[in-house]
């Protein structure tokens, strides 16, 4: 059984390495192990979205019974987004559970991926927070995930406001990711942030 | 002298061989055939297959004391034609031909004159995939164009290639002449699609009928790799298996097969036999196969086609003996789930249980283990324990916000445990991820909170998500 996934991998890799899209840089993939069990994804943020000049690094590992079932893939890069564990990376996407079709491959999982960063669903959320933010204050969330994607993705867009609020929760003694996540969900609120963290 | 003994031993080596090979000639040439008349006799006969129809007439003629042209071969189907040869249809070691008499010699002829020799061909000869199957005429394939069927052959036990036959649906008799040729599968495997003429007895026939319908045809199916067995040696078709003419790739692996299984969808959705097989195994051990009210336990397209569920689930003898046994097994298993029956909940048992409605004290018959029917837990006197909320679960997510994503790697490893789905009680593996479950057995695919294990709602997600 096993034959047959790493056969079928091989020839997508074949295949997305060929791809326009990796010539235009837009996606990538890289084998992990030898088996062709374990690859690592790259997708670049898609224009004109908060996510833009970030690279988000994706774990794939591949079930012995692919094609059949869909493979698991996790955000290894931070991101935030409402169907994107922040905490986890993980995804919720129809594709990737009960709508996986043996005719898809890596190349359209990872397209498909780029698309959910375009297009969130925050009615099918994976994280609550962060749907509740895209709904009620989308200009907050928009903030949010750009400084994200900066600090996380390598992104081009450098928010001072919020260094300067993270830097403030440092001097007090709390670590920078869990400052940063407390201020995220409180819209940046410093004192809420506070409050929360030290409650 | 030496030259001369040379030359001897030569030519005794030649005249030797050659009375080898015209001995095995002989030895694997010759064809036993039965010939069967309306009357019931039998009459067994060695032929050449490069004679024709109208030296088995001659042959077959004084054994029932009929001139031999007041005969009719029939086989598959279809009428011989006096000149037809042998070799040319598909007879097997100890085929049956049927041979009757001819009411009226001189119609006979007239109408013989008139009928195109593709007519008086067997039918497997003048069948082909183009009628077949939805193919353009033009495909070019002038080297595959006799049709090919696959079966399962209960007395090799295995995919063997079959021949179709025909007999009468009334009578069962295999002298019995079809008006017009099967154009696809359904013909074939719905009863009552082709009309024809019973040659047995057609007075018996119509009379069991009183003419309130025609004689229909019954097409069966007989195993070509092992000698017959008799009439009653049938195999059973496997539709869905055919050549790949059209040269589709493995929905799967990619590759191009030779022959192909063909998911009912009508979207060219094809995979090699393999990777059929390994489609079956991976689904069966995740109980995903479907109880279908009509089908049986059965599977559809990998692509997730509407309607395209596997009829005949003798395809799925495919999976080797040990999983073609599971396979049973858990349809078994299923009917009992769909009958209110339930499964023992022990790991590794999972047997199916028919139990009294009002007995909660449950044996499993195979594993012994004694259960509460309520709450599938050891069996207990008095009320259920409530299921309280995983401390596991809480416990990850503290772990999780503090260790950094990328940094760590123990953290991507993963507990296993199982729970039963809320609405089935199929135990279920978390691997990870989300609360959020979703039940993989078939006909339940519940969406169920791994915290709470009840119905997945928005509450869960704002509540216990992320702790
Ligand atoms: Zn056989
Ligand atoms: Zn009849
Ligand atoms: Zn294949
Ligand atoms: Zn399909
Ligand atoms: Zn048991
Ligand atoms: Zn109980
Ligand atoms: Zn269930
Ligand atoms: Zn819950």
């Amino acid at each position: 059984m096993a034959n047959i996934a790493a056969q079928r991998i091989k020839r997508e890799f074949k295949e997305v390495i060929k791809s326009e899209e990796v010539a235009k840089c837009a996606i990538k993939l890289e084998l992990v192990d030898d088996n062709y069990t374990e690859l690592r994804g790259e997708i670049a943020g898609p224009p004109d979205t908060a996510y833009e000049g970030g690279n988000f690094l994706l774990e794939i590992k591949v079930p012995e019974t692919y094609p059949f079932n869909p493979p698991k893939v996790r955000f290894m890069t931070r991101i935030w987004h409402p169907n994107i564990s922040s905490v986890t990376g993980a995804i919720c996407l129809d594709i990737l559970k009960d709508q996986w079709a043996a005719a898809m491959t890596l190349r359209t999982v990872l397209l498909s991926l780029q698309a959910l960063l375009s297009a969130a669903e925050p009615d099918d959320p994976q994280d609550a927070v962060v749907a509740r933010q895209y709904k009620e204050n989308l200009e907050m969330f928009k903030l949010t995930a750009r400084h994200w994607t900066n600090v996380y993705a390598g992104g081009p867009n450098v928010n001072p406001e919020c260094d300067e609020k993270i830097k403030r929760l440092i001097d007090m003694g709390i670590e920078e990711h869990q400052a940063r996540v407390a201020l995220s969900s409180y819209n940046w609120d410093l004192e809420r942030a506070t409050e929360q963290l030290f409650s | 002298m030496f030259r001369f003994i040379a030359s001897f031993f030569t030519k005794l080596i030649q005249m030797m061989l050659q009375v080898l090979s015209s001995k095995k000639h002989i030895i694997h040439n010759l064809l036993s055939i039965y010939v069967k008349t309306s009357g019931g006799q039998t009459v067994c006969l060695d032929i050449d297959p490069k004679c024709d129809v109208s030296h088995i007439k001659k042959l077959v003629a004084p054994q029932i004391n009929l001139q031999p042209d007041e005969l009719k071969i029939i086989f598959a189907g279809k009428e011989l034609a006096d000149d037809y040869v042998i070799e040319e249809c598909d007879l097997g070691q100890q085929s049956i031909l049927h041979v009757v008499k001819i009411k009226s010699p001189k119609l006979n002829e007239v109408f013989r004159c008139s009928t195109p020799k593709a007519n008086l061909s067997p039918l497997t000869e003048s069948l082909d995939y183009s009628t077949f199957s939805s193919e353009d005429e033009n495909t070019e394939k002038p080297l595959e164009r006799k049709a090919h069927f696959y079966v399962y052959c209960p007395n090799c036990k295995g995919l063997k290639q079959g021949k179709l036959r025909v007999r009468c649906h009334f009578c069962k008799s295999g002298a019995f002449t079809v008006h017009s040729d099967p154009q696809d599968w359904s013909h074939v495997l719905q009863p009552k699609q082709i009309t024809g003429t019973c040659e047995n007895d057609p007075e018996y026939c119509q009379e069991l009928l009183q003419n309130c319908e025609p004689t229909f045809a019954e097409f069966y199916f007989k195993c070509s790799e092992h000698v017959s067995l008799g009439e009653c040696d049938q195999a059973v078709p496997l539709d869905l298996i055919r050549p790949n003419l059209r040269h589709i790739p493995c929905l799967a692996c990619l590759d191009v097969p030779e022959t192909m299984f063909t998911f009912p969808c009508q979207k060219d959705h094809i995979a090699c036999l393999d990777c059929f097989r390994s489609y079956c195994l991976s689904k069966l051990l995740e109980r995903q196969f479907w109880q279908h009210p009509e089908h049986g336990y059965t599977l559809a397209c990998p692509n997730g086609c509407l309607n395209s569920f596997i009829r005949e689930i003798h395809h799925f003898r495919l999976l080797d003996d040990d999983n073609y046994d599971r396979y049973q097994r858990f349809a078994t298993e299923e009917f009992v789930l769909r009958s209110g029956g339930l499964l023992c909940p022990q790991p590794g048992c999972g047997m199916g249980i028919l139990a009294e409605p009002d007995c909660t004290r449950i044996t499993c018959q195979q594993c012994k283990y004694v259960f509460c029917r309520n709450c599938l837990q050891g069996f207990h006197i008095g009320p259920c324990d409530p299921v309280e909320p995983s401390l596991d679960a809480q416990g990850n997510c503290d772990v999780d916000l503090n260790c950094p994503v990328v940094e760590d790697p123990s953290r991507t490893t993963i507990k296993v445990i199982t729970k039963p789905c809320p609405s089935c009680k199929t135990p279920t593996e978390r691997d990870g991820g989300c609360m959020h479950m979703i039940c993989t057995r078939s006909g339940c695919q519940f969406h169920w909170c791994w915290v709470c294990q009840t119905e997945w709602t928005r509450e869960c997600m704002a509540d216990h998500w992320f702790a």
